[in-house]
């Protein structure tokens, strides 16, 4: 059992990863601790989308390293063996600049309610609506 | 309310855990994805845009209206953080003030 978590325990720590973020989401009720969820679960994302780009024997970094002025224009045979694969990194920059927007405005969302309601508890809020009928 | 919480997530691990069984070996050469589109990728992006990352490359020329429309995201962030959190001038109605 031990050997099977551990020969794919990258998979396993994102999927710890994101039930943490999940559970943080769903049950938590300060509305500050489901944002740190929905980060957790992000960063478990993230995470398992750039391990798929890992290569193992040899694979460096995706960055062509020889003289790449005189290499244009002529044939150079790259063999993909050598590098990552560079689609998850280019993925993840992407789901990186779109979960700091999202963040962002989350917690300007977040500033006003609690300028309204002085509290970011989610039952006190409810019970708040229900007393105001608002 | 937590014990409903602790169930829904415990039953979204267990179907994580059910597809890991499936997913390729750690740095795995011959996995799907290494084997699929990506070798196309990096053996043609140096001789077509002339961009020793291929990581840029992809980002700034394969895919560069997909980082058009990213700007676009950050931006409407921006100008919504701007118009939740900015000062209401005198005589303005609003929220929060």
């Amino acid at each position: 059992m031990l050997e099977y978590v551990l020969s794919k325990y990258n998979f396993w720590t994102y999927a710890i990863l994101l039930i943490i973020g999940l559970y943080a989401m769903v049950g938590k009720k300060n509305l500050v601790k489901k944002l740190i969820g929905m980060n957790i679960f992000q960063s478990a994302v993230i995470l398992f989308y750039i391990s798929i780009g890992v290569k193992k024997g040899g694979a460096t970094v995706p960055i062509f390293l020889g003289d790449a002025h005189a290499a244009h224009g002529h044939e150079i045979i790259i063999d993909a063996a050598h590098y990552f694969i560079p689609l998850p990194h280019v993925l993840m920059l992407t789901a990186i600049v779109v979960s700091v927007a999202t963040t962002g405005v989350a917690l300007a969302v977040l500033i006003l309610i609690y300028k309204r309601y002085k509290t970011l508890e989610m039952d006190e809020i409810m019970k708040i609506r229900q007393d105001t009928g608002a | 309310m937590k014990v409903v919480a602790l169930i829904t997530v415990l039953m979204t691990g267990a179907l994580l855990v059910y597809g890991i069984e499936e997913m390729p070996e750690w740095g795995d050469p011959n996995s799907p994805a290494s084997t699929h589109v990506s070798p196309k990728y990096i053996q043609e992006a140096l001789g077509k845009t002339a961009t020793p990352n291929m990581v840029t490359a992809v980002l700034a020329d394969y895919r560069s209206y997909d980082t058009m429309g990213e700007t676009v995201v950050v931006f409407t962030a921006a100008i919504g953080c701007v118009l939740m959190l900015r000062k209401k001038r005198k005589g303005e109605k609003g929220e929060g003030d």
